[in-house]
């Protein structure tokens, strides 16, 4: 039997009477349903800059803040159950947990239009512990170009260590990659983060890519 | 080394190498295409494998990753700890006879430096049975540990030895605390905690052996062995030893001191048994057996506080609307994830609570004076034999009410169930030999 990649208990897979038919391959099923259930997807009506789940279509009160027009969707809701999982894929460093949320996001990823999908970049000293970039984990043979790169010196603190506060007045810590503006010219671009806090890391990303010529930008987090 | 400490007798991770040179081995160790985890001993696949490259251990993860880029450094264990002239126990309670019995056999056999098992049913109070060979252990200097493998009962232990043991420092750790390792000679930790040591102990306590399966599980056999010093050796705390230490004790391979008897001398309860007919289609329909209704009712009538144990967590909101419908009222549910846990089973202390709705979680380590037990689903595969004795166990926990009643409400009797009942009957023969009653 196998076992769920993040609970690491047995899956007792059910098979549909369809699937018992077909004569096919079943697909594997490697995150067992109370994990799937551990996270909350986000449905039904949401803020529309943020993305956030909201009863009202109307803009939330931390965006009225911004009310700059960014478009944020995001997957899950970021409670308990998605801090659970970002602990032990990031912060633990637990890559193969990637799979967990790799087919909503492929599904996600396929009903967006875009052209080209830009990934928010790791520092290279986080990215050497880690051993991944969190973000590119998640994606299926999706194609993306890595055209933001952190500045050098910004990392002095990470920052989930930030108070809110501070974060929002951080300067920025991304730059464009030297092929940037031949890559974006003209394109629609999508951003992929994994989560959206106070949106001012992804307001940053956003300021680049405007800068490169792209013609629209849009972002894409796992979770708000 | 500014923190030599660290390194007393544990294997420490680092990616850059220590000023000093230190012991070292690497993390994972690769040879001839296999890797394997020099911690855990966890055997690693391709698919363990970062995009940087590395390999990375998912068995012992939550200790901290290790990856090929680790090292692990130390430094053999000094016992740093005097002889001390007299005896660290300042515990003032009083051993019962039976207690006083399986005390010295067990400090005669600490000296002797042989592993042994103290199988104690629940409730013989084997904690303070432990006290004098502890004393007599950290009187010579030695390092000891006392293991366990759940995080709450490390947390309840370590105020409690710390009371017994008061000029003795002690070191706790355990997955979720904050504060750093320091070196002492008393450490109470979580039996996965155990890898991180190396030849350190001179005497290490597995408590609870039988509640995650130490005896077949490579990983925490690993731990133990290497914790322990070569000259050094355990015990190991059982109320309801598998087949794998039944057949160590048989073969005499591990020395056995037997407490059959709760600390107020009395058999364990034995479990009756209610056949009940597909219980859980009509738990859809919002009934539940009439047997128990009336059972329950009896119980909020006399005002005997009680545990219904249920098989699963799912079951518990029908369960406790059912409860409602049917008049029995006063009581909460709580399970292992339940964010109120603690306060829950504090008001059940208390008794500002009337009875429980649980699921196995609190079957080991949580006391409650004078409670009946009740089980729901006995024959599910989430009652092992050893699960269902120690719920009977929890019956009457109370020197003025010993007896508990235990009752066990199933589909068909199970062969845990019948095992269970084997295994009470058991110890019960074994504890009027001792003059339990
Ligand atoms: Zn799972
Ligand atoms: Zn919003
Ligand atoms: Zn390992």
């Amino acid at each position: 039997m196998p076992l769920c990649v993040w609970c690491n208990r047995a899956i007792s897979q059910t098979v549909t009477l369809t699937q018992l038919l077909s004569w096919g391959q079943f697909p594997v099923q490697e995150v067992c349903e109370a994990c799937q259930e551990r996270l909350t997807r986000i449905t039904g009506s949401c803020c529309p800059q943020c993305g956030r789940q909201q009863r009202a279509a109307t803009i939330c009160h931390d965006c009225e803040r911004w009310h700059d027009g960014v478009v944020n969707r995001a997957l899950f809701q970021y409670d308990a159950g998605f801090k659970a999982y970002m602990q032990q894929y990031k912060f633990q460093g637990d890559y193969a947990l990637r799979v967990v949320v790799q087919a909503a996001l492929a599904q996600a990823l396929q009903r967006t239009t875009y052209d080209v999908l830009v990934p928010v970049p790791v520092d290279a000293a986080t990215r050497q512990d880690r051993g991944f970039n969190q973000v590119t984990g998640w994606l299926t043979g999706q194609p993306f170009f890595q055209v933001l790169e952190v500045v050098a010196d910004h990392k002095e603190r990470p920052q989930s260590a930030k108070t809110r506060a501070e974060r929002l007045v951080t300067p920025q810590p991304f730059s464009l990659a030297p092929n940037a503006c031949k890559l974006l010219h003209q394109r629609r671009v999508l951003l992929l983060d994994d989560v959206y806090t106070t949106g001012r890391t992804i307001r940053h990303a956003i300021d680049q890519i405007n800068l490169s010529g792209a013609k629209a930008v849009t972002s894409l987090t796992l979770a708000r | 080394m500014d923190n030599d400490e660290q390194f007393f007798g544990r294997w420490v991770p680092s990616s850059r190498p220590p000023l000093e040179p230190l012991a070292n081995r690497e993390a994972i160790e690769q040879s001839r295409g296999s890797a394997q985890c020099t911690r855990c001993g966890h055997r690693l696949t391709v698919a363990d494998q970062l995009p940087n490259g590395a390999l990375y251990c998912r068995q012992c993860l939550q200790l901290g990753r290790l990856t090929t880029h680790h090292k692990l450094y130390t430094i053999p264990e000094p016992n740093q700890f005097p002889m001390m002239t007299e005896s660290p126990l300042t515990w003032s309670g009083q051993l019962k006879p039976q207690q006083v019995v399986a005390a010295t056999a067990i400090r005669e056999l600490v000296a002797t430096k042989r592993n042994q098992l103290l199988w104690a049913v629940t409730g013989a109070g084997k904690t303070e049975i432990l006290y004098p060979a502890l004393a007599w252990a950290l009187q010579q200097g030695w390092r000891v540990a006392w293991a366990s493998p759940r995080v709450d009962v490390c947390l309840e232990l370590a105020p409690r030895l710390a009371r017994a043991f008061a000029g003795v420092p002690q070191a706790v750790l355990h997955g979720k605390q904050e504060h750093s390792y320091t070196y002492r000679q008393l450490t109470i930790c979580t039996t996965h905690q155990l890898l991180r040591f190396q030849a350190a102990f001179d005497w290490l306590i597995v408590d609870e052996v039988d509640a995650f399966p130490l005896t077949t599980s490579p990983m925490l056999q690993r731990a133990v062995k290497q914790a322990q010093k070569p000259s050094g050796s355990h015990i190991f705390l059982t109320a309801t030893p598998g087949p794998h230490l039944q057949k160590l004790v048989a073969q005499r391979k591990i020395a056995v001191t037997y407490v059959p008897l709760r600390y107020h001398g009395y058999l364990l309860p034995q479990m009756k048994v209610h056949l009940c007919w597909q219980w859980r289609q009509r738990l859809l329909k919002g009934q539940l057996p009439g047997q128990l209704v009336r059972q329950l009712r009896e119980y909020q009538r006399t005002g005997q506080r009680f545990l219904l144990f249920v098989p699963h967590i799912a079951d518990l909101p029908p369960i406790a609307a059912a409860l409602d419908q049917a008049g029995v009222v006063g009581g909460v549910t709580v399970h292992a994830a339940d964010a109120e846990r603690a306060e829950k089973v504090q008001a059940m202390r208390d008794g500002r609570c009337q009875f429980l709705v649980t699921t196995t979680i609190l079957e080991r380590g949580v006391t409650f004076p004078n409670v009946a037990v009740v089980i729901l689903g006995g024959d599910d595969a989430v009652f092992s034999t050893a699960a269902l004795v120690q719920i009977a166990g929890r019956a009457g926990r109370h020197a003025a009410h010993p007896r508990g009643e235990v009752t066990c409400y199933c589909q068909s009797q199970s062969r845990t169930i019948q095992q269970a009942r084997a295994m009470i009957n058991h110890l019960n023969r074994q504890g009027r030999q001792q003059g339990g009653q």
